[in-house]
């Protein structure tokens, strides 16, 4: 099932499927998409693009941010951005 | 034949390139500022076999997109300035990611060769790494490296040498995007081929694809029509895969990167995990990561603190001690007065006020940051700095402003983009520092009550929380978000920890000490031409009617500029008496201090805006904040007569 990524239990991996708010049809929507544009495209240079497995370590107490591993490397990514990440997981 | 070179380092954060840098270069450093911009440029100069040879090292980095200042500097400098060599650094612990950003940094087309380095990390961590192999892959030198030791750094100054000096006749990698793609950069290439651009016409076609808004801009000055045209491709790559060109694009970078780390290494996790995973367990564990954390930041803040306090005085102590010797020198007239009192009381203020908690401000800073443990701070606080429109980062530096508003402010640096370094330091800017303290505790306190101060206090944080947030929403940009990279415990170099807090500390000073000086002779001037009485006469309407305090107030609020402790130390010259309850009835004593804590960061901490930020914004930040202070203290004044 898609699940937000921040609602991944710690030590649950899954597949990326999607970042961001996805690409609408109109020309508005379009230019809304790319809003946020900056951080989608970083998000995905360091290393979550769509396909990737991403596993969550654990999350930093009070709705803090999210310890994942991807790619082999230590990422810590804010709560708004994680719900951002849409991942594919088998429960 | 030319013997002089200019060299680039460029890679990922944490991969070991400052050490690098460090190592190659010595005590010929120049640290500046890009033109223009808050960000940081190391320069240095060193001499090898007859050559001489000059070193840009570059920000760290991940990628050649736009979303940070550093990433656009960087791409800038590599095709306009055009160094004669890049050295790509890469931590070959984290070969995938790494090698993401070397990809981007071949499609720009420069001379190129590779320091892999870490490789003891890498092997510590089971990783055995073909660098042979690798550097068939990509078609550049690869020297393997192991900056802390030295290892390898001459083989690849050799190395950087040959590869100018040969022209090299490698033939590096090109990322091969999937057909759909290729055929289009294709098409959108061989329109640039046709205009004069600064970028190879491969890459530009890839960042138009990508939807790189700032090359967007710069060729549609040049020819619309080819933007147009590579918008149009986009949408067709987007209808056939559902996603954003951008992120197909990315997506296939990595997988290139990804396969090409598959085929040189191979890893053998270790059984054990190694101490450095159990120390960031516990650092950032949901019950013992935070008095870890309070601990730690404690026992910096002390430590800062009290070398500053004890070095600070001794320093004060023994320059105040050369009075009498200027004094019989110059005498005790106009002259003696202004060198003295102007030009040797601003010094003397510039070294006891900042030096002492500047220079271990920086050595903590770095040691923090290349241990890795700034990360896990941030990762602890980044919920509630985000209550003030920050993120985690941001904590270090807005706690280090309650002991002195400069390394609060220097240390916004630590922050990626330009926006959230502006926002960061106006938040450190409102900060009460230890001065202000003094002045709240030694007035308030001392002649209104505890609660009082404590409550000034506390006005002081919704103020920041108030403040915080509104700037927030008026900085234009994206909004505030946290994406950082944890990377692995590890040692600081100490060499390099001392050489930067060095170079640092010296940049300060130069910076800042003509600043002091002049301010200081400025005051100066004014108290001997006998203007105090009259300036403050001038500023009656603003102390006198809008804030009800003693006409007097006026002259010891320009002296807090200096330093601010000075506005109490002029009160009670000025009034002749410490007991200020004599003279300021409890409401002047609130809005004094009121104002006193709000109304300008005092002048060190300007010189430290300007030399981040440049002269505008710390003016803008400094003309707001008095005027704020004015404002609040008015109506504080008002609200007490009521009560």
């Amino acid at each position: 099932m898609e699940l937000r990524l921040s609602y991944l239990r710690n030590g649950e991996s899954g597949i990326i499927s999607s970042v961001g708010v996805g690409l609408g049809r109109g020309r508005g929507e379009y230019r809304r998409a790319r809003r946020g544009w900056g951080f989608e495209k970083r998000l995905e240079d360091m290393g979550l693009t769509p396909g990737t497995k991403v596993t969550v370590v654990k999350s930093a107490p009070f709705h803090g941010p999210l310890e994942v591993i991807v790619r082999g490397s230590r990422l810590a990514i804010g709560r708004g951005m994680a719900e951002r990440i849409f991942v594919e997981i088998n429960r | 034949m030319k013997n002089k070179f200019t060299v680039a380092l460029a890679g990922n954060a944490n991969v070991g390139k400052s050490v690098i840098f460090n190592q190659l270069t010595g005590l010929h450093q120049h640290i500046g500022n890009w033109p223009g911009k808050t960000v940081e440029k190391a320069e240095g100069t060193l001499h090898f076999k007859g050559y001489t040879i000059d070193i840009i090292d570059l920000p760290g980095i991940y990628s050649l997109s736009t979303f940070s200042i550093e990433e656009l500097i960087s791409r800038e400098y590599i095709a306009v300035g055009r160094p004669d060599l890049v050295i790509n650094i890469i931590d070959a612990s984290l070969l995938e990611r790494n090698l993401f950003f070397t990809l981007q940094l071949l499609e720009l087309e420069t001379p190129m060769i590779m320091a892999l380095n870490q490789m003891d990390m890498a092997k510590k961590k089971g990783m055995r790494t073909d660098h042979e192999k690798l550097e068939k892959l990509l078609g550049i030198p690869i020297i393997p490296t192991v900056a802390v030791t030295g290892t390898g750094i001459f083989e690849l100054l050799e190395k950087a040498i040959e590869t100018i000096e040969k022209r090299a006749n490698t033939k590096p990698l090109k990322a091969q995007y999937g057909k759909e793609i290729e055929k289009r950069i294709e098409k959108i290439s061989n329109l640039v081929e046709k205009i004069q651009f600064k970028y190879p016409a491969r890459w530009v076609a890839i960042k138009l694809l990508e939807g790189d808004e700032e090359v967007e801009k710069e060729i549609f000055k040049i020819d619309p029509l080819i933007v147009s045209t590579a918008e149009k491709l986009r949408r067709e790559i987007e209808e056939i895969h559902g996603h954003s060109c951008s992120t197909v694009i990315t997506s296939e970078r990595y997988e290139v990167a990804s396969r090409i780390a598959r085929e040189v290494q191979e890893i053998t996790l270790p059984i054990k995990p190694p101490m450095r995973e159990r120390i960031h367990t516990l650092t950032t564990h949901k019950i013992f990561g935070y008095p870890i954390m309070a601990v730690a930041v404690l026992s910096i803040f002390y430590s800062i603190f009290t070398f500053g306090d004890y070095t600070s005085g001794l320093l004060g102590d023994s320059l105040f001690g050369l009075k009498p010797i200027f004094e019989g020198m110059l005498g005790t007239g106009v002259v003696g007065k202004l060198v003295w009192g102007g030009v040797m009381e601003g010094v003397i203020g510039g070294v006891t006020v900042a030096l002492p908690y500047i220079l271990p401000f920086y050595l903590i800073l770095y040691f923090l940051e290349d241990s890795g443990y700034l990360s896990r701070i941030a990762f602890l606080m980044d919920n509630l700095m985000h209550k003030i429109g920050l993120h985690g980062k941001a904590f270090i530096p807005v706690m280090l402003g309650f002991g002195c508003n400069v390394p609060g402010c220097l240390g916004c640096r630590i922050m990626e983009t330009e926006r959230e370094r502006l926002l960061t330091a106006f938040v450190v800017t409102l900060v009460p520092c230890a001065a202000t303290t003094v002045i709240i505790l030694g007035l308030v306190g001392a002649f209104v009550s505890i609660q009082w101060a404590l409550t000034l206090y506390i006005i002081d944080l919704l103020i920041i929380l108030f403040l915080g947030r509104l700037a927030f929403k008026a900085l234009p940009g994206e909004p505030t978000a946290l994406i950082m990279e944890m990377h692995d415990y590890q040692m600081p170099h100490l060499k390099t920890v001392l050489k930067q807090t060095w170079f640092r500390l010296s940049e300060f000073i130069k910076m800042a000490f003509p600043l002091i000086i002049v301010g200081s002779l400025i005051i100066k001037m004014i108290e001997i031409l006998d203007l105090l009485e009259p300036i403050a006469n001038v500023l009656n309407p603003v102390t006198v009617t809008w804030l009800g305090l003693p006409a007097i107030t006026g002259i010891t609020l320009i002296f807090g500029v200096l330093r601010k402790e000075l506005t109490l130390i002029m009160l009670a010259t000025l009034l002749g008496t410490t007991n200020f309850a004599q003279v300021m009835t409890p409401t002047q004593m609130i809005v004094f201090t009121l104002v006193a804590m709000l109304y300008i960061p005092c002048i060190a901490t300007i010189a430290a805006l300007a030399k981040e930020f440049g002269w505008k914004k710390a003016y803008f930040i400094t003309v707001f904040e008095i005027l704020f202070a004015i404002l609040i203290g008015g109506i504080a004044f008002r609200l007490l007569m009521l009560a």
